[in-house]
């Protein structure tokens, strides 16, 4: 599938599942991107699928604790100062539910994205807004990029006999890692501005024709679109 | 006409204490095939920079007298503007590369510069056929080695067919057959090159004319012949006089029986073997993407082999490649004393040993290319370890400073074995006792 319409289906299944109202229909969602990002190399999706279970088992877990909602108490906490008792209705688990089920679909369409999409098919086709089209591909590239140079530097340390271990451990790799990424980041600018970006009259490679699949893609992204007010 | 002329550039990079350049001048003509030499830190990749505009454009600071190329005065003419007569290959092609896949990365210079579209994908296709890697079109780039990276940053700039062709250690990362293929592909193109190398044999076996900078002055401008009387002799080609193949007689303390190893699917080492013995130095070469560095992790201990087996006798260190790069903390002591237990007064004597001693203080990152290279030195060696593996030791590393790495290698290889994977077969021979040649995934003794 060419990239504009997988990219505009991934963007109509996160805005479903932001505003449908029922959970089946955002479960269902985050099911079908969950089968879909399993389709990339374990070594590249696992950063992403852990992000995403992570934040949305955080939504799950904390929001009951500080929402007021309902009366079915299922457990009760202790006053703690500010957020009050922490108890924890049938609601409010219900809610939570919900909101991490969102977030799972919607962290999940953007690992899709970033994962299975060709980013720089999707940048050839951008007629418009190309700077920033280029901007957000970089951006996505800079995960792993920041994976790999973290990687360099355990494997360094490790060569002269050095373990990290730990939260404290990897903490003390995160200045240089970012340190590091910054200079990467300016000696990419500099080679953009030297092979010619940024000069007026610029052309574009001519990309791949859309095939059946492609129209369809976006017909289905544009259904999704107008029907999420029934959903 | 010159196709390039430099005028009494002198200039300061904004947070420099003394000038980059100083009153230099000289003239490149068109097609003329150019040879800069100088110490590592010494301005010739700020001389590339300004040939290209990027200096000052890029880099703001202090620029004093005028470089014109193709008729436009740097100073005018933005970097973009004048991308379509000036080409630049960088020393480390992994921050060169913005797309995901090959040729789209060779496609980016020839749509920034508007060429028709109809003419883009024959030329990025012609171009990555003389660059040896139409194979890789489809790839994506962050699967390819640094070889294959190289080689995808010179289509890049091959497919714009440039009159000027900037090259900042092109084949740094590539072997003797390959370094030799990429310099010989730039100087039949037919454009002005100028090929700044840390490996001066091949650019001075083709060049016309030769620069010679050292502390930002230009102090050897002459033609190729008249140079070669003149260069100091650190520079002059040399044919690496490879040892013989005895093992040593010492302890045994690494011993590697066909190890195979994989990254995913990929094939990385099939069957190799190996010994190291104590007081003896090894140069372990080969093709890219032979195994080498992987054969290094698994006597090392950084990874262990699916099939085969790798015995370790006593304490291994692994120096990686660009190790520069890999450093942690905020002062060069506390660098160099994480592998001893931040013990400082080893570090501050390793330090020494590799000649950083008055530097202990400094932050690593303001530390020159070549100090940071000697600072990383430091890290393994303070470990005295009975093992030592260095990755490319030699890779942008001047000829005086290599012949500092051997005589520090050599002082000490009593003590231990040492396994030094290399392309520098010119460096190999001034310090190793044996060479190991990794050989379309198997291994031979050479």
């Amino acid at each position: 599938m060419s990239p504009v319409p997988a990219a505009a289906l991934l963007a109509a299944l996160a805005a479903v599942a932001l505003i449908a109202e029922r959970g089946w229909v955002v479960a269902a969602i985050a099911v079908g991107l969950l089968a879909a990002c399993l389709r990339a190399p374990r070594g590249r999706r696992w950063i992403y699928l852990t992000g995403t279970l992570v934040s949305a088992l955080s939504v799950f877990v904390l929001s009951p604790l500080v929402a007021h909602v309902g009366t079915h108490v299922i457990w009760e906490g202790p006053k703690v100062p500010v957020l009050g008792y922490l108890d924890v209705t049938s609601e409010e688990l219900s809610a939570a539910g919900i909101q991490a089920l969102r977030l799972a679909a919607v962290g999940l369409a953007f690992a899709a994205y970033a994962l299975l999409l060709d980013l720089d098919r999707l940048l050839q086709a951008a007629g418009f807004a190309r700077r920033s089209v280029l901007a957000v591909g970089l951006a996505t590239r800079l995960v792993p990029t920041l994976e790999r140079d973290a990687a360099g530097f355990v494997e360094a340390l490790r060569g002269r006999g050095v373990h990290v271990d730990g939260i404290r451990g990897h903490a003390r790799l995160l200045s240089p890692v970012l340190s590091g990424s910054l200079e990467r980041a300016l000696s990419l600018a500099e080679s953009m501005e030297a092979r010619g970006f940024g000069r007026a009259g610029r052309t574009r490679a001519p990309g791949p024709p859309w095939t059946r699949l492609d129209r369809l893609a976006l017909a289905a992204a544009v259904l999704l679109c107008v029907g999420a007010v029934w959903l | 006409m010159a196709l390039a002329q430099v005028e009494r550039l002198t200039f300061s990079y904004p947070d420099g204490d003394r000038p980059a350049l100083s009153d230099v001048s000289f003239r490149v003509e068109a097609g003329e095939i150019v040879a800069l030499l100088g110490p590592s830190g010494s301005g010739k990749s700020t001389l590339l920079r300004a040939l290209a505009g990027l200096v000052p454009h890029f880099h703001g600071g202090r620029f004093e007298g005028r470089v014109e190329v193709a008729g436009r005065d740097t100073r005018r003419f933005r970097p973009a503007d004048l991308a379509d007569e000036v080409a630049s290959v960088f020393q480390d092609p992994e921050d060169q590369i913005v797309f995901g896949r090959v040729e789209n990365e060779v496609a980016f210079a020839l749509e920034n510069l508007g060429t028709p579209p109809t003419e883009i994908w024959p030329r990025v296709h012609g171009a990555l056929a003389d660059a040896g890697i139409a194979r890789l079109a489809e790839r994506r780039t962050e699967t390819l080695s640094a070889g294959e990276l190289q080689r995808v940053c010179l289509a890049a700039v091959l497919a714009i067919g440039p009159s000027l062709l900037l090259l900042d250690e092109p084949t740094s990362q590539l072997d003797p057959d390959g370094a030799e293929a990429i310099l010989d592909l730039a100087c039949e193109l037919g454009s002005a090159v100028v090929v700044s190398e840390q490996r001066p044999t091949l650019p001075l076996e083709r060049c016309d004319r030769v620069l010679f900078v050292e502390d930002g002055r230009l102090l050897l401008d002459a033609p190729r012949d008249e140079a070669l009387a003149r260069l100091d002799s650190a520079y002059l080609p040399r044919s690496p006089a490879i040892p013989g193949a005895a093992e040593g007689a010492g302890e045994l303390l690494v011993s590697v029986e066909s190890a195979s190893y994989s990254y995913g699917s990929v094939r990385a080492l099939d069957a190799a073997s190996l010994e190291l013995r104590r007081g003896e130095i090894v140069a372990l070469t080969g093709r890219n993407g032979v195994g080498k560095t992987t054969l290094a992790k698994l006597v090392a201990g950084l990874l262990e082999p699916e099939t085969g087996s790798v015995e370790r006798h006593g304490s291994v260190c692994y120096l990686a490649q660009d190790p520069g790069r890999y450093l942690v903390t905020e002062r060069a002591e506390r660098e160099a004393s994480l592998a001893v237990g931040g013990d400082l007064v080893r570090a501050r004597a390793a330090l020494a040993r590799v000649g950083l001693a008055g530097l202990e203080r400094r932050h690593p990152r303001d530390l020159s290319s070549g100090e940071r290279e000697r600072l990383a030195l430091a890290s393994v060696l303070v470990a005295e370890p009975d093992v030592l593996v260095l990755d490319e030791p030699t890779r942008g590393v001047d000829p005086p400073r290599k012949s500092e790495l051997a005589d520090i290698l050599r002082a000490e290889s009593a003590n231990r074995a040492t396994l030094i994977v290399t392309h520098d077969l010119v460096f190999a021979g001034d310090v190793v006792d044996r060479v190991v040649q990794l050989e379309s995934r198997e291994l031979a003794r050479a």
